[in-house]
């Protein structure tokens, strides 16, 4: 039971917040979606209208809030890690319920949900006659279970916490044996993993070459998992210099230069935008390309921050890992 | 989007004496909370200092779920144990001064042995030969400004467990690197305080094990538990994870206190924020008038509210800081300290990391925000006809 350790109060006390506040969003949006109608003169129209901004305002209060807050509850695992026995980085936090994994994924998950609803949104206050003003609060409908599931999961997830029971440590989770989750991939024949990486990353250069903003946000959502596994099965050995370490999260850690904040901030922004410059095209806003060219540049940061460790090593070594 | 912020802090002067009330309410509420985290921190830092210098392995023996004396021979079986580097009896414990209602901790060291603990064996090989000469100790600076006060100026009569009286000289007052530890203690040769404690001659209070790879430890530990089964083994990770246990429970509690009052804030706020005087609906109202939209109106309200939280957030830190290291946290530490007498007079070492600077911030400055998100938003919405009528 590690409820009562501050960090994690002070998390889900801020997430508490944050969800009564999706509620009353939720409720506004079931009446707009139910009774929009732009074109409308009744005073319920005209309430409804000043109503949309409300809950615009609440969700960029939660989206910009989600942002650090999701940096500080990485932060937080890896201050857990000190308290659980076998624990050496947030890998065995997250491991020590059945819901952290899920959590993890959760969250990310939401950051785009939410930073894709406030594109929709400046989207549409740019126009006048609001045209996705419906569409927008469906979605954020849509939205809100993941939001409530994910709030639920962090309390499973911190109540379940158990600081008797030993954990795995990153060392196990992530290595190539049979038992690991990830050892399909770890074991994937490295050529392959780094065709890959680096021909989605050509594919997506590609995109923007051509312009094609269809193909930039598959291209994107297929680097999401392509960049994180490559990361655990190749570039992480090499940030360590220790072949048999693979793992995501000791990269967020003081002894590698919380060089992960980087990495991930980086694809975050790059797949982000890729996605979102779709969207902008398909709802005819002009921001398309500049988002594109956006991407693009986070994609760039990121290939060149992971592919920076094993030239290093090659250099300094003259060998592979 | 630079008019609208200069909008903003103009406004926020306008209306100087209701932002001041809730600036400096919150600046305060931010100082304590701050306050209450970077002690904890800095404690928690100069404990683990002191576990450094710690030995690695503790072993006590238990007789009836009681700490006992443990027979001082065993040292030597567990100094066999592969791995172990030195394994060491040591004869230690408190003697109540009634007189002046205070514990000291009496430590028994074997003069230029080896001893557990650095700083101790240096106190050893200095008054070396002093503590030799039998009946002599080397106290603390705060043991020795006790016995002056009793009268006690280079002498002390302990009572023995029998009755008896012990004359013991003082040899000289040491310095402690880290006061926290050291404020209390009266170090004697070994045999001197077996005779204080009235132990046997083979009895010790525990024995430390040194292991110098610290990869062996939960070995050598299970190992020891094996060979003596009446004995509690206590690692430095065990102790470790029982202090910031114990540093985030304390904290914990208060950080759950502490929210019922930063939602009593939230409300004030709220209604702060809510009740618009005649003159600020009109203000407003002008400024729709003049073709203000509601965004921007919500962009106004949501920067005087970063104003003023991330003002008071910087000021109370920064003020927070200086009390802590600066002042040594008067009235605050005592919530950690204890309430015995003898405790020390001892300085928090600076430390200051972000993740306390970050989880201040966000039990206060988001909350903060939060509450004035209806209000501005009820702002933006009135009716510019209405309330300049």
């Amino acid at each position: 039971m590690n409820l009562l350790s501050p960090d994690v109060i002070a998390i889900l006390m801020l997430d508490g917040i944050l969800s009564l506040f999706a509620l009353l969003a939720l409720a506004i949006s079931v009446r707009i979606v139910l009774k929009w109608d732009a074109d409308a003169t009744t005073p319920l129209q005209y309430t409804l209208e000043k109503r949309a901004y409300l809950v615009a305002t609440i969700i960029e209060y939660i989206f910009y809030l989600k942002l650090p807050l999701f940096l500080y509850f990485i932060y937080t695992l890896d201050l857990l890690s000190n308290i659980l026995p076998g624990a050496m980085c947030a890998a065995g936090v997250t491991n020590a319920t059945v819901y952290g994994m899920w959590l993890f994924v959760v969250k990310i998950l939401d950051l785009y949900l939410f930073g894709l609803w406030i594109v929709v949104h400046r989207i549409d206050m740019r126009r006048p006659d609001y045209p996705y003003t419906k569409p927008k609060f469906l979605f954020f409908i849509l939205i809100f279970p993941v939001f409530m599931l994910e709030y639920w999961l962090e309390w499973r997830h911190f109540g379940g916490i158990d600081p008797h029971v030993i954990v795995s440590c990153c060392g196990t989770l992530f290595s190539a044996a049979k038992t690991s989750a990830v050892s399909a991939f770890v074991t994937l024949p490295t050529p392959v993993t780094l065709g890959l990486f680096y021909g989605n990353f050509l594919l997506i250069v590609a995109a923007w070459f051509f312009k094609k903003p269809l193909l930039t946000a598959l291209a994107n959502l297929l680097f999401i998992p392509v960049a994180i596994v490559s990361l655990i099965a190749f570039f992480s050995t090499y940030v360590y210099e220790m072949p048999h370490h693979h793992c995501p999260f000791c990269l967020l850690q003081g002894d590698y230069h919380y060089v992960g904040y980087a990495m991930y901030t980086a694809l975050f922004v790059g797949t982000f935008f890729g996605i979102a410059a779709w969207v902008a095209e398909r709802l005819a806003y002009p921001a398309a390309k500049r988002w594109m060219k956006w991407s693009l540049i986070g994609d760039i940061l990121y290939v060149a921050l992971v592919s920076y460790y094993p030239i290093s090593f090659y250099l300094k070594n003259g060998v592979w890992l | 989007m630079k008019n609208l912020f200069a909008f903003a802090l103009s406004s926020l002067t306008r209306r100087g004496g209701k932002n001041f009330f809730i600036f400096t309410i919150f600046a305060l509420m931010i100082f304590i909370l701050a306050g209450i985290f970077t002690i904890t921190h800095a404690l928690k830092a100069e404990m683990f200092a002191t576990l450094e210098a710690l030995p690695e392995i503790t072993v006590q023996r238990i007789v009836a779920g009681r700490q006992t004396d443990i027979d001082a021979e065993r040292a030597e079986r567990i100094a066999e144990i592969p791995g172990v580097t030195d394994a060491m009896p040591r004869v230690w414990g408190y003697y109540y001064f009634a007189k002046a209602g205070v514990n000291f901790s009496i430590v028994g060291v074997e003069a230029f042995g080896t001893s557990y603990k650095s700083s101790l064996e240096s106190v050893a090989d200095l008054f070396g030969e002093k503590l030799m000469e039998g009946d002599t100790m080397v106290v603390g600076p705060g043991v020795a400004e006790t016995l002056a006060r009793n009268f006690f100026k280079d002498y002390f009569y302990f009572v023995k467990p029998d009755g008896s009286l012990k004359k013991v000289t003082i040899a000289g007052i040491f310095k402690p690197e880290t006061t926290l530890e050291s404020n209390d203690i009266v170090v004697v040769e070994q045999g001197l305080a077996r005779e204080l404690f009235g132990m046997s001659e083979e009895a010790a209070t525990d024995i430390v094990v040194k292991v110098a790879n610290d990869e062996e430890i939960p070995t050598i530990a299970r190992k020891i538990r094996e060979i003596y089964p009446d004995t509690r083994v206590v690692t430095k990770e065990d102790l470790r994870i029982s202090y910031q246990n114990v540093f985030d429970y304390k904290s914990g509690i208060f950080l759950a206190l502490f929210i019922i009052a930063i939602f009593t804030f939230f409300i004030i706020i709220y209604d702060k924020a809510s009740g618009l005087s005649s003159e600020e609906k009109r203000e407003i109202g002008i400024l729709k008038a003049l073709g203000w939209k509601i965004g921007d109106i919500l962009k106004v309200k949501l920067f005087e509210a970063l104003v003023i939280s991330l003002g008071a957030y910087l000021l109370a830190v920064t003020l927070a800081v200086g009390y802590v290291f600066g002042l040594n946290a008067p009235l605050m530490r005592d919530l950690f300290m204890g309430y015995s007498v003898l405790k020390p007079p001892f300085e928090l070492p600076f430390t200051l990391d972000v993740g306390t600077l970050a989880l201040i911030f966000f039990t206060t400055v988001p909350v903060y925000i939060a509450a004035t998100l209806i209000p501005s938003w009820k702002a933006a919405t009135l009716e510019a006809d209405e309330v300049i009528r």
